[in-house]
This record gives C-alpha cells, structure tokens and sequence, in this order.
C-alpha cells in the first residue's frame, strides 16, 4: 500500500474524466441561466479534480463500490449510471434512470450501484454502514460501501453514529470527505476545530488521511488505499481538501458571505490547468490533444443534455402510480 | 390454544418469522443475552447468533439509516425501539428514507423494514417514554402501521408486518405486554394480509365502536355496561391496522347502526380518530343519525407517575361517550 503507479493510458483517462466534469459543470450553469433546469443544482466547478479522482480509482480496482455521491459529484453519478440516464434524470426527463421523477440526488439504483441521498445531509453514511454491513454478512469479498459527504454534512451526529457502527462491525467501507471549505454559506472554521477533519476518525480507531483534492492524482491513490483497507475489513476516511468556485447553488450571490477575490484569477487555482500542465510536462498531451480532449467531452455532454431536453416529462399518472410506492395492494389508495 | 401474555406472542412471532426466513434481523438495544429491554427478545440471540441479532450501541438515528441500508442489500430487518417515543431519532430514516426507497428506485427496490414502537399509556413513565405515536405517521405515504391489541393479533399482524415488503410500523400497547393472558393459537395457518384487516370485535346493531389498544379493552367494557344498563345492542371494530385502514367494515357497520364512536389515547388533536370520523362523514351520510363522537387522550404533556390517568380516557370517559353517540 501506499504509492500507485499510473499508466500513461490511466493518466489520459483520468484528464478525459476531469475535463468531462468541467464540461458538465458549464452545461449545469448555462442550462441555469437559460430556464432550462429547474430545482437546485450544485455544479462542480473548482473540484473537477475530486470526482476525476475518484472515477478513476473505480475504474482501476477491482472493489466494487455502492455508494452515494455529494452533490457535486455529477461525475461520479454519470460513472454509476450512464452520462444520459443521468443527465436525463438531472433535467427531469423521461429518459432518466427513474423517468425524471427522482432528480439525480435520491435516484437509487442497487443494480448500477447507486444508494440514495438524504435530504437532511448526514443519515447516508449510517445507510450505507447497513448496506456494507449486508455485504459482508453474505460474504461479498471486495465489495464495499463508498461513503461521501462535504464538510457540512460531517457536522451531522448521523455521521458519527456511523463511523461508531463502522468501526464496530469492522465493515468494508470507506468514508470519504470532500471538503471545499465552505457549506452553503458557513466557512469549515466555524464548523469543526480541526485543520484535517479525516482526524475525526481517530475516535474510532480508523485510520484516516487527508489529501490535496486538486490533485486527482492524489485523491485516486488515496481512494485505492483506502478501498484496499476497507474491503479488507479496515473501514477508514479520506479527505480531499478543494475549493468551490460557485456559489451553493447556481445564482447565490457568494460575495454576501465570502471574500470572492479568488475569482479575479481562477487559472492560478484551477485543478484542470494544473493537471493538464502536469501531462504536458510528461509529454501525455500536447496543444493538439489537448483541444480534442476538450471538444469530445464538450460533444458527449452536450448531446447528453440536448437530447435530455428532447425527451417528455413523466405523466400524471406516472407520478402517481401507486405499483412504484408500494410493494403489493395492502398500501391504502393514494 | 393456550393462554399468554402479549410479551409470550410477540416473541413467539419473531421465532416462527426468523425460521421461516434467514433474510431476518433484529437491530436494538439489549436485545442480545438480556432478551430486550421489554424481554419480548428472549433467547433470540442464542438461537440464531450475531448475525442475526445485532446488539446496538445508543444510537437510534445510526441504527435506523443502517437498517434501511440492509434491507437495499436484500436483508428483511426488524428494528425495535425501545420506546416509541424514541423513533423521533429514527424519523428520517423511517419517512425519508425507507418510505421513499422504492419510489425512486423507479418501483424496482423494495425496503422491507419492521419498525417496532411500544407506545402508550399506562407505564407511569412520563412524556419522553410513553406518547402515542400513531398519528405522527399515518400523514406519510409509503409506510403502513399495524397496530394489533390482543397477543393473538400481535402474533399473527406481526408476522404480517414482517412479511410485508414494504417499510412497516408495528406498533403496540407497552402497559399490555404482561397484562393479561389470552387465548393464542398453537399454530398459524396463514399469516393474515394487511388489507382488510378489522376485526368484527362483537355485533351490535345501534352504535359503531372503532377502537384500539388499551382504549379496546376499556371499550368493550363500557358499551357492555351501557347494553346492559340500556337494552342498546353495540358492535365493536378493532382495525388492527390502521394504515391501510379496513374503511369498508367500518362502513358497513355505520350503515347498519348509523351512529359512531371512536376512541384512543392518542390526543384527540389531529388523531387518527379524526381521520376515521371524517371517511365516515364523507361516505355514510345517509346512513348516519347523529354527529359521530370521539373520546381521546388529552392535548396535553404527559406527567410522570400516577397523575397520567388524568391525560387518557378512562372507562367512565369511554362509557359517557358511548351514552352520548347513542343520544
């Protein structure tokens, strides 16, 4: 354990997952502004590196992970999903994974290992602690339940309640914090007096990291670590520190609460630029492939999302159809 | 047949499900080797192990998200508080969570859950450990509530619960666990169907009683009282489970003996009472000769110790009542 090797081919991979997070995060922003999403979307924007990281720690282990995803990890859900079920359930269309009647935070999916959200950030990691626990009592081996949560929502009890389970049952699961720095409105420092908020799992005898999460590099070896200790029974924490460009929702007005100086030079902090440098560096890339790279993703979500809006909405009927609430007729009428 | 108490049925129950099907768990607190705080666990552990007996740390909120996240990896959990009244920590996970799991699973996952609440009067143990909770769920689509009195229909509805593939409240009377002894079954042929669930308790033909728990038992007393005192022949509607409610016995009844009562220890605002008066309004019209009458808990904070029969309809309450809906 410890340092993983990259392959040239994973290295471009994992740039082709971060600029596609990018590009998913303006397609967000742009169909905002023009009406065409409605309900609150959190883009990604600033923390590409954290959702590229960690599809390519999947896509390289062989530890298949249910989890959920943070709101910002469109990326990490499209991987789950499928870019246009996703993307079809994110504009409520019909072509979404559950028609466009879920939005993309509570759609669940066992079968493309999707486990729902709570509205109230906090209960997942306790769900997901059942799920691992059900994993490994029907002897799963490297099979393991991928707990995220931002720095807000590790404020919640629920979530200590669930390390507690975690580490009691020895279950296979990784918990793992995506911590920009800011929930909603409230900057970390008013919400926990550590430096590295992945120290809480010392009270848990877990072992727990923390990790630049501009830095898919970083995030993904991480991850591999620790998705090796959890499905070997060792359930841990990870914490990817980044930043978050935007504010909690698409047209928040930031500078109300927080210094946006920031934003006169994103380039100096930006986690594509600096990973993109990092593969010129290594000769993986070059002007040439660099636009490709760019126009592919900018083709493959777009038309995600063009043919997302393409699709109908879900009927009445359908929104009320009592065989997708209850499991036989002893429900009640609705 | 032979006589038990309800703690004996309850537990019988669990056995005979946890037998039947290696899919079922228990998750609560001082369910292992003490049998549950209420006993109703007795030898659980023992018989089936850790792995099917999950001793819990205090933690009701973690425990409750981690039972729905069992059943989403194919596991049948029955989850005990060990008051009701403790389910306000496992609220989210009950009516957030597992009531909306097959939902947006697009109708494919189902989250078979037994959450087990003893609720009630009677205990003299104040207002954080004994409210009636009922109405507090009924509001929530997605869940159903089965709430059985007798130890024969806590046997047999719980197993019903606990084979339901849908997130299910069980909820029952904790000051009749040890109250009195009844007549169960040996065996039980078939495990009932939550729907049309209410149990004709006794014909009559004047009044409609719709009642459970303690408040049954007290009715049942006083309308014979008011029968023998009157001549008045009264029928008594146990629902046995109240979400979905068995509206057509209910119906039936009033449209034969066209008056209603009802009664819980549930406070009377916004009590599920309420509800069933308003199904009646709205269906029986014709056939109803006076206003229906409810007799309810109090609307007010339930004190410690004896000063709680103050709060819940006692038999006199029940009694007067009755008189007034047969006016």
């Amino acid at each position: 354990m410890g340092a993983v090797n990259f392959s040239k081919e994973e290295l471009l991979n994992m740039y082709d997952e971060i600029v596609k997070a990018r590009v998913i995060g303006e397609k967000i922003v742009e169909f905002i502004y023009s009406g065409r999403i409605a309900g609150a979307i959190h883009p990604c924007l600033g923390q590409e590196a954290v959702s590229a990281g960690l599809v390519s720690a999947f896509r390289k282990s062989d530890i298949k992970t249910y989890g959920t995803a943070t709101h910002r990890m469109q990326t990490v859900m499209a991987y789950r999903l499928g870019l246009k079920p996703f993307i079809s359930e994110l504009l409520l269309r019909k072509g979404g994974i559950n028609g466009g009647i879920s939005g993309e935070y509570h759609v669940t999916s066992i079968e493309k290992t999707q486990i729902p959200g709570t509205g109230a950030l906090g209960g997942a990691w306790g769900l997901i602690a059942g799920f691992a626990w059900g994993l490994k009592t029907d002897g799963r081996k490297r099979e393991i339940g991928f707990a995220p949560y931002g720095d807000g929502a590790i404020s919640s009890g629920a979530t200590y309640e669930a390390m507690n389970l975690a580490a009691i049952f020895k279950l296979p699961m990784l918990f793992f914090i995506e911590n920009n720095g800011i929930a909603m409105t409230t900057p970390v420092i008013k919400q926990s007096p550590l430096e590295n908020l992945a120290d809480r799992a010392a009270a848990f005898n877990m072992k727990g990291v923390t990790v630049d999460g501009n830095d898919p590099i970083a995030v993904a070896e991480a991850v591999l670590n620790g998705m090796e200790l959890a499905a070997n029974f060792e359930p841990n924490v990870v914490e990817a520190k980044c930043m978050r460009w935007e504010g909690h929702y698409v047209g928040d007005d930031q500078s109300l609460y927080r210094d946006v100086k920031f934003r006169d030079n994103l380039d100096a902090i930006d986690p594509v630029l600096a990973f993109q440098k990092k593969l010129v560096d290594l000769k993986y890339l070059d002007d040439a492939a660099i636009k490709k790279v760019r126009e592919a993703k900018v083709a493959e979500v777009s038309e995600a999302f063009e043919e997302g809006m393409t699709q109908g909405v879900a009927t009445r009927e359908e929104v009320l159809d009592y065989n997708r609430i209850y499991s036989n007729d002893a429900g009640g009428e609705l | 047949m032979s006589k038990m108490i309800l703690a004996k049925a309850f537990c019988i129950a669990m056995y005979e499900e946890m037998g039947a099907d290696p899919k079922v768990i228990c998750i609560g607190e001082d369910i292992g080797k003490r049998g549950g705080c209420w006993m109703n666990f007795t030898g659980l552990l023992d018989t089936f192990g850790e792995n099917r007996v999950l001793e819990m740390p205090l933690a009701e909120m973690g425990y409750s998200y981690f039972a729905v996240g069992a059943a989403l990896e194919g596991y049948r959990p029955i989850v005990e508080y060990m008051f009701a009244d403790f389910s306000t920590l496992g609220y989210e996970a009950i009516v957030d969570m597992a009531a909306k799991i097959r939902y947006n699973s697009g109708g494919i996952t189902s989250c078979p859950i037994t959450f087990v609440l003893p609720h009630g009067g009677g205990g003299r143990s104040g207002c954080h450990h004994q409210q009636s909770v009922e109405a507090w769920f009924t509001n929530v689509p997605g869940i159903k509530i089965v709430a059985p009195t007798t130890p024969a229909d806590v046997r047999a509805y719980y197993r019903a619960a606990i084979r339901d593939d849908d997130p299910t409240l069980f909820i029952y009377q904790r000051a009749l666990l040890y109250d009195r002894e009844e007549e169960v079954p040996d065996k039980l042929d078939v495990v009932p169907s939550l729907k049309n669930a209410g149990k004709i308790v006794k014909e009559g033909k004047d009044l409609t009683i719709v009642a459970y728990h303690r408040a049954l038992y007290n009715a049942i007393d006083a309308a014979a009282e008011v029968e023998k005192e009157t001549g008045k022949s009264i029928e008594i509607i146990d629902p046995r489970v109240l979400i979905p409610f068995d509206k057509e016995k209910v119906f039936a009844s009033v449209k034969k003996t066209g008056r209603l009562f009802v009664t819980h220890e549930a406070p009377e605002r916004g009590g599920f009472s309420a509800q069933i008066v308003s199904w009646v309004a709205e269906n029986c019209q014709s056939s109803l000769k006076a206003a229906p009458v409810r007799v309810c808990g109090a609307n007010g904070i339930i004190p410690f110790g004896e000063l709680e029969d103050y709060l819940y309809p006692s038999k006199a309450d029940i009694k007067a009542g009755i008189l007034k809906a047969l006016a």
